[in-house]
């Protein structure tokens, strides 16, 4: 037989013929620069033409505030169905939260009309569908059980044992639904403290992270709370991940698995080398404010001038006036030391070691602050800069918004929300970037019960006769 | 900040009123006006600049007051209360988004960029069975006095991208 000949009527297409490289050298040609090479891969912009790496999970959240919603949030941007239960013609607290109480959206539902969905919702609960149900009264457990038939897997956050005394825990769900993953998130978790709620700043007070937070009370700080809730977006996460390994785990075994998660226990992992030093010297560790602990130049520190005097915001009026700069290596110490004219600092401190121990650390700060107290924020980057020492602006929300390298990469973006127009988002498009599966936002949020018919009847196949009965009894 | 008038008028018969009027911070902020006490009725002129109380309170018997205040108590009569709303005595607290400094009501209808957001309020309507709403703001429909006003910026320039 004439193998050529045969292999010749096989092919469907010449390799020859085919456009692309035809050799190593010519693929080297042919690639383009990294740069270009990210900017088409990642195309922030079109997210929606790419597929979704958890499209076909559906995930059931009976959750409330930023911390459990999070987690299922998280879910919802990489393509899962999640399904957000709230109380009838209530919803979440956290939607009845806003900064000092003055941006809503509205509505919130028909027969509220006067109510809305504050500010304080935001980024929580993306891309969900929102139905009503009073899940703890007999009438809406075969409904509750319906749901988790259907699903894999529930975010709930009461207090730690109420669902399964309401019979619809893990124990019980569990019978109906062996492939059933269930997280609790909550404060404390099981234990000596079981019964304690939780709060994003008990996390932060409960797990130590204030009392290393801010500036020492030597120079005039004190423990100090992160404005933002960052306890609760951190823990929201972690058990995302926790989401991720079950469903992997599940692949494999075909199990569900139970996930009970504390707010306080997750804080403490980012207390760094604060438990090992105490268990080795038994020193506890205190705070260092916008210092560093382990390196030094690494801080922010505070130039004399503001960079928009005339600024009508009083965040850029009197406060454009940090600066964060890293000069740790010795040779851009000295550096430093050379611009702000201080060459003696160097001399006495020239190694790492010396630089970082707290009374060096005091006569270093001051001398660069000195420095700085006839400069603006710009003037002090800009001369950093060009001397070769890493300076940056600490950026407040309109600079972020305003700055182009955020806008290139998609990080912070408009949104025409399907139902409240156009609102200024960050949520997904901030977690980092996937070239297959990207994260995606749809909505921020819909009205209280926006999806109760598509759920009810559509998934549930209740007829519409149900719906209507269900709801006049306030059941959802 | 919140401001208060202490009401002590003499109601007779020994009894002095001892309420404490308590004033929304916002609507007090540049305000000019009369105020009733919630409990006795009693009006006073009150003139308030950038949150300091500038003239009064003073006593204006047979005038109508301009706003009630929106929470009196009586600290000394076991924290007795009017809370908001109270026809006739107090006025409800309505929660609306205000100027930082004029204290005028200011619901935002365009975000920074000139395009619609809904946020001001009463919505019409717009929900069907059970609450359920579809996944479109027909502002053109729903809102046609905003969806002109859009319409007109968007005429004008006014507009963005960022």
């Amino acid at each position: 037989m004439d193998w050529e000949k045969e292999i010749q009527k096989l092919k469907v297409c010449d390799f020859e013929e085919l456009p692309g490289p035809k050799s190593k050298e010519e693929l080297e040609e042919m690639k383009m620069p990294f740069e270009d090479y990210c900017k088409r891969v990642f195309d922030p912009g079109n997210e929606f033409v790419k597929p979704e790496a958890l499209k076909g999970i559906r995930w059931m959240s009976t959750t409330m505030y930023i911390f459990t919603p999070h987690s299922v949030a998280n879910l919802a941007e990489l393509g899962a169905e999640c399904i957000k239960i709230e109380m009838p013609r209530m919803g979440d607290p956290m939607r009845h939260t806003s900064p000092f109480n003055e941006a809503y959206l509205y509505p919130l539902h028909d027969t509220r009309p006067m109510t809305g969905t504050g500010l304080g919702f935001t980024n929580a609960n993306v891309n969900e569908y929102f139905i009503t149900l009073d899940y703890h009264v007999p009438e809406a457990k075969p409904i509750f059980y319906n749901l988790v038939k259907m699903s894999d897997g529930l975010t709930e956050c009461y207090r730690h044992g109420t669902f399964d005394r309401w019979k619809q825990g893990y124990r019980h769900v569990m019978e109906i639904n062996p492939r059933f993953i269930y997280v609790w998130g909550g404060g404390f978790g099981y234990g000596p403290k079981i019964f304690g709620g939780s709060y994003d700043i008990l996390g932060q007070a409960h797990a130590g992270l204030a009392s290393i937070t801010g500036c020492h009370e030597d120079m005039g700080g004190h423990a100090t709370k992160a404005t933002n809730w960052v306890i609760d977006w951190y823990s929201g996460t972690q058990i995302t991940v926790a989401i991720l390994a079950a469903l992997y785990w599940r692949g494999k075994t075909g199990l569900g698995t139970m996930i009970e998660f504390s707010q306080v226990q997750a804080a403490t992992r980012m207390m760094g080398y604060a438990a090992p030093l105490y268990g080795r010297f038994g020193i506890v560790r205190q705070r260092w404010g916008n210092w560093d602990t382990q390196l030094c130049v690494h801080g922010i520190i505070m130039t004399g001038k503001v960079d928009f005097p005339d600024a009508q915001n009083p965040q850029d009026r009197f406060e454009s006036r940090y600066v964060m700069v890293s000069a740790f290596q010795d040779a851009d110490f000295q550096e430093l030391c050379n611009v702000i004219k201080k060459p003696d600092l160097y001399s006495r401190y020239k190694t790492h070691k010396e630089r970082v121990g707290a009374p060096a650390q005091i006569e270093i700060y001051k001398a660069i602050e000195d420095w700085a107290a006839d400069k603006t924020r710009s003037e002090v980057v800009r001369i950093l800069r060009e001397a070769g020492i890493l300076a940056a602006p600490v950026m407040n929300d309109r600079e972020v918004y305003e700055c182009e390298h955020y806008r290139l990469r998609g990080t912070v973006r408009w949104n025409d929300d399907p139902l409240f127009g156009d609102i200024l988002i960050h949520s997904g498009y901030s977690t980092g970037l996937m070239s297959k599966t990207p994260r995606r936002h749809r909505w921020q949020w819909r009205p209280v019960g926006a999806d109760n018919v598509k759920i009810y009847h559509e998934l549930l196949g209740y007829p519409m006769s149900k719906i209507q009965e269900l709801y006049d009894k306030n059941i959802i | 900040m919140c401001d208060i008038i202490w009401c002590k008028k003499d109601l007779g018969d020994g009894k002095v009123c001892d309420t404490v009027n308590y004033l929304d911070p916002y609507c007090f902020w540049n305000w000019e006006g009369k105020v009733a006490c919630a409990h006795c009725g009693t009006v006073y002129y009150i003139h308030m600049i950038q949150g300091h109380m500038y003239a009064g309170p003073d006593e204006k018997p047979g005038e109508k007051p301009d706003i009630y205040p929106l929470y009196a108590d009586q600290p000394n009569n076991g924290y007795f209360n009017y809370l908001p709303g109270i026809e006739g005595r107090t006025r409800p607290y309505t929660c609306l988004p205000r100027h930082i400094y004029l204290g005028k009501a200011d619901m935002v209808k365009f975000s920074i960029r000139g395009r619609p957001v809904r946020g001001w309020r009463p919505q019409p309507p717009s929900a069907g069975i059970a609450g359920s709403q579809g996944f479109f703001w027909d502002i053109e429909k729903l809102s046609p006095e905003v969806w002109e006003e859009y319409q007109e910026r968007i005429r004008k320039g006014e507009v963005k991208d960022w």
